[in-house]
């Protein structure tokens, strides 16, 4: 996990973290949240098209011993889910900004949602 | 929460700690996966000094010991391993234990989690005999070396293969000219040993180990791949699979429990009944597999033909079969009353079709022999 994390992130104090993409947005889990499950070994992800509101669980993830939810950081509709976690979920052990991302969000909210996450640094110093 | 000796080496080498049993365990230093793969290709070396060890000596040792345990004691031999339960008088478990006979005295190995029971149950059944129990457990600690390169890693130790005790079997030995226990048992279905040493002298037998085994690629293991090591060999775990709800039999132990063994002992009547096929089953614990892509924890319900009959006792993935696994315990009664008929020998049960309940939704899972990975014992 030596590799930077993305410029301009935000993330939420749920361990989840958003990407502005222009079109989209990129959603993934922090490297925080990854080293505290350890080995990643099944990813649910949600439907292309499905709906969430901000702060509704979206996506489980499995590490060997147990089941976490994962919570949308921002409202919006899935529009693309990163397939290859499906065979590999240990993708987000590995690379988790960049091969690691979740899902891609169309977000009409997302003004508002992100007032309550956090920059990257004050994230780590909110967590550490 | 309690502490092992070897705490400050844990925390040194990385350690993620969690509670288990009251102690504060290792649950994994790098990669749960890793450690796994590593027990089963190379070695692994654990911390397991939470377990308890009770010494039972004295005339009636035996007579003691025949009163608690549905195995036959009296034909134990010398130096020999065994694995038995702790039944009370309905069957159902105080425990599991592996029991060794020493010189003059049996060895007892109990979980961390119910030490308290067991000594407490002990005492309960010593009536006026003459035995003497001596639970030791604060003073000894206990490291386990396990896979395949196990032997090479004690003999680099000083002992060599020809001296090691054999499967299922102890010595009274030195190691780097410490007093230990040397034990060719474990709790991952490969050969290997458990040391069983004095608290002082833990740290260094650990470190030096450690250091000894870098050429055998010897990894610390904690207590995560533990857990999916013994699931792949389908050992029950105290508490999850089996617990004082279940009796022997029901879990599928009654290959350890001998038909002719003729003093009584606690449950007695309900065991034998059941190993006999007198007394029907109400339950039993199958092995699985799952069919959809789906990992089943403990808890998660069981249904067959559209009827909830029981719960998944262990369930996890299987990192050497790149399958989901687990146990699960079926019950035989009320609306599932006919499943005793239809899942009561391996041939009739092995294949048949569940649905498992994960987060809502139903997944196809299927029941197979056990174990799931091959056990490599040396015997």
């Amino acid at each position: 996990m030596s590799i930077q994390q993305p410029e301009g992130i935000l993330c939420s104090k749920s361990h989840e973290w958003v990407l502005d993409e222009g079109d989209t947005y990129k959603i993934g889990l922090t490297d925080y949240a990854v080293e505290q499950l350890g080995d990643i070994v099944f990813v649910e992800l949600p439907e292309v098209d499905s709906e969430f509101a901000k702060g509704e669980v979206f996506a489980t993830i499995e590490s060997v011993k147990a089941a976490s939810e994962i919570y949308m950081p921002i409202g919006g509709k899935i529009v693309e889910v990163n397939e290859e976690l499906i065979n590999s979920p240990e993708l987000i052990n590995e690379n988790v900004w960049e091969k690691g991302w979740l899902v891609k969000v169309q977000s009409d909210t997302f003004a508002q949602d992100s007032l309550g996450l956090l920059e990257y640094e004050d994230y780590k110093e909110e967590v550490a | 929460m309690k502490k092992t000796f070897l705490y400050d080496e844990h925390i040194a080498l990385g350690a993620k700690m969690v509670e288990f049993g009251g102690w504060e365990m290792p649950v994994q230093y790098k990669s749960i996966l890793d450690e796994h793969k590593n027990v089963r290709e190379n070695v692994g070396i654990f911390d397991v000094s939470h377990m308890g060890q009770v010494f039972v000596s004295g005339d009636e040792a035996l007579n003691f010991l025949q009163k608690i345990v549905p195995q036959d004691v009296s034909k134990f031999s010398l130096n020999h391993a065994h694995y038995c339960q702790l039944p009370y008088s309905n069957g159902t478990l105080v425990d599991d234990l592996i029991i060794y006979k020493l010189e003059n005295k049996y060895l007892i190995i109990v979980n961390a989690s119910r030490r308290e029971a067991d000594v407490d149950w002990f005492k309960m059944n010593l009536g006026d005999m003459d035995a003497k129990i001596e639970d030791k457990s604060d003073e000894f600690s206990m490291i386990a070396l396990q896979g395949p390169k196990a032997l090479e890693v004690i003999e680099k130790a000083g002992i060599k293969k020809e001296n090691q005790p054999k499967f299922f079997t102890i010595s009274e030995t030195k190691l780097f000219d410490f007093d230990i226990y040397l034990c060719r048992t474990g709790y991952t279905g490969e050969d290997g040993f458990e040391i069983i040493c004095k608290n002082s002298d833990v740290v260094e037998i650990w470190k030096k180990l450690l250091e000894l085994g870098k050429e055998f690629s010897i990894t610390p293991v904690g207590l995560g791949a533990r857990d999916t090591l013994r699931l792949e060999a389908a050992l029950c775990l105290y508490g999850s699979d089996i617990s004082e709800e279940t009796t022997p039999i029901e879990a599928g132990l009654g290959w350890s429990i001998p038909k002719d063994k003729k003093e009584d002992y606690n449950g007695k009547k309900v065991i034998l009944g059941q190993k006999n096929g007198e007394i029907p089953l109400t339950k039993k614990l199958f092995a699985f597999e799952m069919l959809d892509k789906a990992i089943a924890r403990h808890g998660a319900k069981v249904f067959i033909d559209g009827r909830e009959c029981g719960c998944v006792t262990s369930g996890s993935i299987s990192p050497t079969l790149g399958k989901n696994i687990g146990l699960c315990l079926i019950s035989f009664v009320g609306e599932c009353e006919d499943l005793e008929t239809s899942l009561n020998t391996n041939e009739k049960s092995i294949g048949t079709v569940i649905q498992i309940m994960v987060r809502n939704k139903l997944y196809n899972a299927k029941i197979v022999k056990k174990p799931f990975v091959e056990k490599k014992y040396v015997k």
